[in-house]
């Protein structure tokens, strides 16, 4: 017998949420790890439907982490890293009161960071992106890659240092 | 200037002095220049609805895979119970004695594995096994039949009577209450009969009556009468004779007054009753009267 209960994954409306909270940070992840909308995708489906089909196994507790480890070993070895390729908001277009070679210049500094972001090693990569998009804390993220929160202020540390040391041509 | 500074001032962990200090250096302009154009990164979409309902319809795709399977694997399972029954009840019938028995007013014919004949008269039963028949040609029988035997090993018909055995050959078997009879119409027939062995020649008879040895008689005829619908008896006591007729015609026979010890030669037809009984009647000088399945006979006075 199931356990009949609100916690459990089974239950679609747990799914759902579990889904909701998850699904485009795991998409995210992925993607500054390989740079692949396609294959990001299909990880956040692989990890989602391995939880539905293990979900009397899996408690709500650790089906966060258990989405990241499907997602995170599917592509193991297996696909190589493109480039990462981000926009910028619109935002900045709004106010153009801006001189135009401090546009340009903009969009020169924009050309440089996206090149030493592609440069960074992936755990770098994926933890400066993670705290300045996602805005996920230093402890999120060491608790989703299964390292310390120290660990991954390093990782933050060196990925700002690098990505100055590139733009400012050093 | 503390271990991964720069992580801290992002988390606003920088002490006072250390933010001044910071601040100061020639680097800081750039750092706040990347997180300024990194806060305005965004990632590819995403649409986390859409992902649910594609996810979603994975489960229901694979929930009725799971449905399909099941009954699959209890066909499997009732195909093999059923399979493994089949095969048991298969050698089982095998193995079993092979058994064909006769109504009243029935006839049946009878190919044995070897190719030999035996036509089975009325009322009357045989039993042998399919197994090794070639090696071990034993019948047991029941009533009367007629035996056309293939030339080979040695064929024995087992009655309650006697034993007859033979190598190849055509003869006639009955073994009725009381009366056992074996004639012989081609090759030669060994009977046993209360422990004495006879050999009996093509042409002639062996009749024994409630165990006694009565005739040993010539035999015109090269099949049994009966084959051809017809019974026929010689110096048959007239009991033997009724009871015949009875299990020919299928009619109950009761007598009156008659000593049915008496001896009866001649026949009867086996499709026609009124023709039998007259048949039966006239030469004994007895009357009968039949109505629906009974007849009885009485004595003329």
């Amino acid at each position: 017998m199931k356990i009949k209960n609100e916690d459990n994954i089974c239950n679609d409306k747990v799914f759902s949420e579990i889904f909701k909270a998850n699904s485009k940070t795991i998409y995210n992840y992925i993607y500054y790890k390989f740079g692949n909308e396609e294959k990001s995708y299909d990880a956040v489906q692989e990890a989602f439907v391995k939880l539905w089909e293990n979900c009397a196994k899996v408690s709500p507790a650790k089906a966060k982490s258990y989405v990241y480890t499907v997602a995170n070993n599917l592509y193991l070895n297996v696909i190589k890293a493109e480039k990462v390729r981000l926009k910028y908001a619109d935002k900045t277009l709004k106010t153009t009161h801006e001189t135009p070679e401090f546009l340009m210049e903009e969009s020169e500094f924009k050309a440089k960071l996206d090149h030493a972001l592609n440069n960074l090693p992936d755990n770098q990569r994926i933890t400066f992106l993670l705290n300045r998009i996602d805005g996920k804390k230093y402890k999120e993220i060491a608790a989703l890659e299964g390292v310390s929160v120290k660990a991954i202020e390093k990782r933050m540390h060196l990925a700002l240092k690098s990505l100055r040391e590139k733009i400012d041509g050093i | 200037m503390q271990e991964n500074y720069l992580a801290k001032w992002l988390n606003n962990e920088l002490s006072e002095a250390e933010l001044e200090e910071f601040k100061n250096s020639d680097t800081y302009a750039t750092y706040q220049q990347i997180i300024d154009a990194s806060n305005a990164l965004e990632s590819p979409s995403f649409n986390t609805e859409e992902a649910l309902a594609a996810v979603k319809n994975v489960h229901l795709f694979n929930d009725t895979k799971v449905v399909q399977l099941n009954p699959f694997k209890k066909f499997l399972s009732v195909a093999a119970a059923v399979a493994i029954l089949l095969t048991g009840t298969y050698f089982y019938v095998n193995s079993l004695d092979e058994q064909i028995s006769t109504q009243y007013a029935e006839k049946k014919e009878i190919v044995l594995p070897d190719n030999s004949e035996v036509v089975l008269n009325a009322d009357s039963r045989l039993i042998y096994s399919n197994k090794n028949w070639n090696a071990n040609r034993n019948i047991s029988l029941e009533g009367e039949a007629f035996f056309k035997v293939a030339k080979g090993k040695r064929f024995t018909v087992a009655t309650e009577a006697g034993e007859v055995a033979v190598l190849g050959t055509q003869f006639n078997v009955e073994d009725r209450k009381g009366f056992f009879e074996v004639t012989c119409f081609e090759g030669l027939v060994s009977v046993s009969f209360n422990g004495k062995e006879t050999k009996l020649p093509a042409g002639s008879s062996f009749v024994a009556i409630d165990g006694q040895i009565v005739t040993d008689e010539k035999q015109n005829s090269i099949i049994p009468s009966w084959i051809n619908a017809e019974s026929t008896f010689k110096s048959i006591p007239l009991k033997f004779v009724l009871n015949e007729f009875q299990r020919q015609h299928n009619i109950i026979v009761e007598t009156k007054n008659i000593d049915t010890n008496l001896l009866y030669t001649g026949s009867f037809s086996n499709t026609d009753a009124n023709l039998a009984l007259q048949s039966i009647s006239t030469p004994s000088r007895i009357k009968f009267t039949l109505e629906g399945n009974k007849v009885l006979f009485y004595a003329e006075n």
